[in-house]
């Protein structure tokens, strides 16, 4: 990868791509705060919501201090890390949210796309919660992941087998760089016994074809408007094998193993390789990646393509809106775990 | 250059309705330096030398010892006078109404001042602390200490006199003091350095006078930071339900807040000397949903203004029970201390007023808590109040025979706790 020069949003001072604060003011750094590359399009950077949510509290509009609390009503202020959107182009959007029970955001997201709706990149990372600064794994995993696919170059073969082996090629490249960076945080804190870990789901949506690549239970999902939804992979957890085996969906997840992965990145996977899968899209809807914060209370793909359904026909259009709603779906149903939830607007008629 | 520490200890995490935040927060400092380093300092010595002083001979050439020692501690340049107590305040030296430099000249003048004094008179300790107030006021030291030592009750004043001096006294200078046999009375003096924010204890025996005297002074001397407080803020609409200072003993700083801000409030602790004081800090704060997290207090130790160190006591709503029903050790710890001096006080009260079922309980409980906080200064003196019969139970008897000292060294020494062990 090349090296993109990034700088923290509070003071300027040069930032490293995986870095979750910044060296010489302390500000919390983000993939929106931190100017990520978002793709080919150069799109610009975000604005720097960083330095805005600092300064007023979202409750009582108190002045938040420098010690992140505000000096009126004593609440934290939310760090960029716990919940954050991403819009790369008006037809690609995310939000990774910290959820309600957990302590902190160990979900993470990195999100690329071409103005034109040609291509665009979704990489969704969930941190391994039992073992410590998973979140800064997720977060360095995403990233490079992202960055690497939307640096690639385009395919060269013409048609769907062509697009499929390219960017199949290429996730799995971007999945053993994430894993490298997922070990790269290992290192930097001395190798601990429950290295930092994550999973990993990346999409590419070039033209009319999706590629996807996974390690764990971080899922893809086709949602078209009309038509039957589908989930696009199957997790790598005991609970697949238990379906597998013979159980129903419902047992399965009655078992108590039914959320442990099989496949993950970090110091201690035994197969970062992803596996691979694609589709060939023929009617208008949505491509939607998230973490297990949102799955686990509308798994099947129906539910999901009802939920999104429920939001266009309220007057939402932009994915990042949707998104937002998922996530308030989510916390509204207890919120238990982190929240992720990207998406990627795909219409025949406007390529 | 004297630096602070600030750490906290609590459990920050609060059941889902619950309000109220606790926490230990442990301030120490270091690099303090010499009492007057940081603007002048000024020490009065207050020798009671009411009639009784005499009976026997003895106190009041102990007395005099001591002064002379505490004299030899203090060191050349800061303000110093010595005051004789009995029906009035009467200056030793210097021999006008003011205080003096400490050079080599007037050391050797108010040591031979000193062995002039004689006994007489009554014991109005509230025109002493008086006294020392105005004296006090006649200079421009930062750092302001008196050693008070008396053998008596209070009589040949006015009641109310020393609350009244009190009053006035408060904030102007530190007062640590000592009583001398068994004649004083505990509460008295308690009153005095509770208000003053000094030390109280007995001395039994006019011969451990001296060591005392020394050992009070040169702490004294040692303390380079003048005068400190500790900053609070809390959020809009809590409540602080106390700030006690824990350890080495316990003080209620509560009603001594003076409000600096809409959400501020200081308390003050006195000088400094390089030590390490325990506070704990509880704070009702507004209720807010699981997964919120608030700030419950910023608690800050200032000097002239500047803040030197800083601490947050958190607030974090969950329903983990796992995390909510844990106790934080310290807190816990310091919550068992300051019940077990309120146990023996009040059990020494109910002995006095001769409740002796309510004391046996009472200090059956205060002798369990002590054994299980290891708290061995504290079980030792209560060995010599009751028999311990079976301390996992809190089961005593009251002595027969008991020293009046022994129960006078109880209570005055009921408040010193103990550290909770830390883990490296």
């Amino acid at each position: 990868m090349t090296d993109v020069a990034l700088s923290c949003p509070q003071c300027s001072q040069p930032v490293a791509g995986d870095d979750a604060f910044c060296e010489n003011c302390g500000a919390q750094l983000t993939a929106t705060a931190v100017a990520a590359p978002t793709g080919p399009a150069q799109e610009p950077p975000a604005e720097p919501r960083a330095a805005a949510v600092r300064s007023v509290c979202v409750e009582c509009g108190g002045v938040v201090a420098d010690d992140g609390f505000c000096s009126v009503c004593g609440k934290k202020a939310p760090s960029p890390r716990d919940h954050w959107k991403e819009t790369p182009a008006d037809w690609v959007g995310g939000v990774c949210d910290k959820g309600i029970v957990h302590a902190r955001n160990e979900d993470a997201m990195a999100l690329a796309a071409l103005t034109d709706r040609s291509l665009a990149v979704l990489v969704v990372c969930d941190g391994v919660t039992s073992a410590p600064d998973s979140d800064r794994a997720a977060l360095a995993a995403a990233r490079i992941a992202c960055s690497t696919l939307a640096g690639s170059s385009l395919p060269t073969n013409t048609g769907v087998a062509g697009t499929v082996s390219h960017w199949s090629a290429a996730i799995t490249r971007a999945c053993l760089d994430a894993n490298s960076a997922a070990v790269g945080v290992a290192r930097s804190l001395g190798n601990p016994s429950e290295p930092p870990s994550c999973t990993f789901v990346a999409a590419v949506l070039d033209g009319d074809v999706v590629t996807l690549g996974w390690c764990g239970d971080s899922r893809a999902y086709w949602l078209p408007d009309d038509g039957d939804a589908v989930q696009l992979m199957l997790d790598h957890s005991l609970g697949t094998e238990l379906i597998q085996g013979g159980m129903t969906v419902a047992e399965a997840a009655a078992d108590p193993t039914f959320h442990t992965i099989t496949r993950w990145l970090g110091a201690d996977s035994v197969d970062s390789t992803p596996e691979i899968a694609s589709m060939q899209l023929r009617a208008a809807g949505w491509l939607l990646l998230c973490s297990d914060g949102l799955w686990n209370y509308a798994s099947p793909a129906s539910s999901l393509q009802l939920l999104v359904r429920e939001q266009v026909e309220m007057g939402h259009a932009a994915p990042v809106a949707i998104a937002d709603a998922l996530v308030r779906f989510a916390n509204g149903q207890g919120g238990h775990d982190n929240i992720t939830a990207a998406l990627a607007r795909y219409e025949p008629s406007l390529r | 250059m004297a630096e602070f520490k600030a750490e906290v200890f609590q459990n920050e995490y609060l059941a889902d309705g619950a309000t109220d935040a606790h926490a230990v927060v442990s301030v120490s400092c270091s690099g303090a330096g010499k009492a007057g380093v940081s603007g002048e300092a000024a020490e009065i010595i207050i020798i009671d030398t009411s009639g009784s002083m005499d009976m026997p001979p003895t106190k009041i050439a102990a007395a005099r010892r001591a002064a002379r020692v505490a004299v030899g501690e203090i060191v050349d340049g800061t303000w110093f006078a010595i005051v004789s107590g009995h029906s009035i305040a009467q200056m030793v030296y210097p021999p006008h109404a003011g205080m003096a430099k400490m050079t080599a000249t007037t050391r050797a003048e108010a040591l031979t001042a000193i062995d002039r004094v004689r006994s007489g008179g009554a014991t109005a300790i509230g025109s002493w602390i008086q006294a020392a107030t105005e004296l006090f006021g006649q200079v421009s030291a930062a750092q302001r200490h008196a050693i008070l030592l008396t053998d008596g009750k209070i009589e040949g004043e006015p009641p109310g006199a020393l609350a009244q001096a009190l009053v006035d006294a408060r904030g102007k200078f530190q007062c640590d003091c000592r009583g001398i046999g068994e004649d004083w009375v505990v509460e008295e003096l308690r009153e005095i350095s509770t208000a003053l924010m000094g030390t109280v204890d007995i001395v039994a025996k006019p011969e451990d006078l001296e060591a005392d005297f020394e050992a009070m002074m040169q702490a004294a001397m040692s303390r380079g930071v003048a005068d400190a407080r500790l900053r609070i803020w809390t959020p809009q609409g809590s409540q602080v339900l106390f700030v006690r200072q824990v350890a080495p003993t316990v003080e209620d700083l509560t009603n001594t807040g003076v409000q600096t801000g809409p959400l501020v409030r200081e308390f003050p602790t006195g000088a400094w000397s390089d030590e390490s004081r325990d506070y704990h800090v509880a704070v009702r704060v507004p209720v807010a949903g699981i997964g919120n997290e608030r700030l419950a207090a910023r608690v800050e130790l200032v000097v002239n203004d500047e803040v030197q160190a800083k601490s947050l006591v958190k607030a974090v709503w969950t329903a983990d029970t796992d995390l909510t029903t844990r106790i934080d050790p310290a807190v816990a710890h310091y919550t068992g201390q300051v019940k077990l001096a309120d146990t023996i006080q009040k059990g020494l009260a109910a002995k006095a007023a001769g409740d002796d079922r309510t004391a046996t309980v009472l200090l059956g409980e205060a002798a369990k808590l002590a054994h299980d906080s290891g708290n061995e200064n504290t079980t030792r003196l209560l060995e010599k109040v009751v028999d311990v019969v079976d301390v996992e139970t809190g089961t005593v008897r009251l002595k027969r025979e008991v020293e009046k000292s022994d129960e006078m060294a109880l209570d005055t020494r009921s408040t010193k706790t103990t550290r909770i062990r830390r883990e490296p």
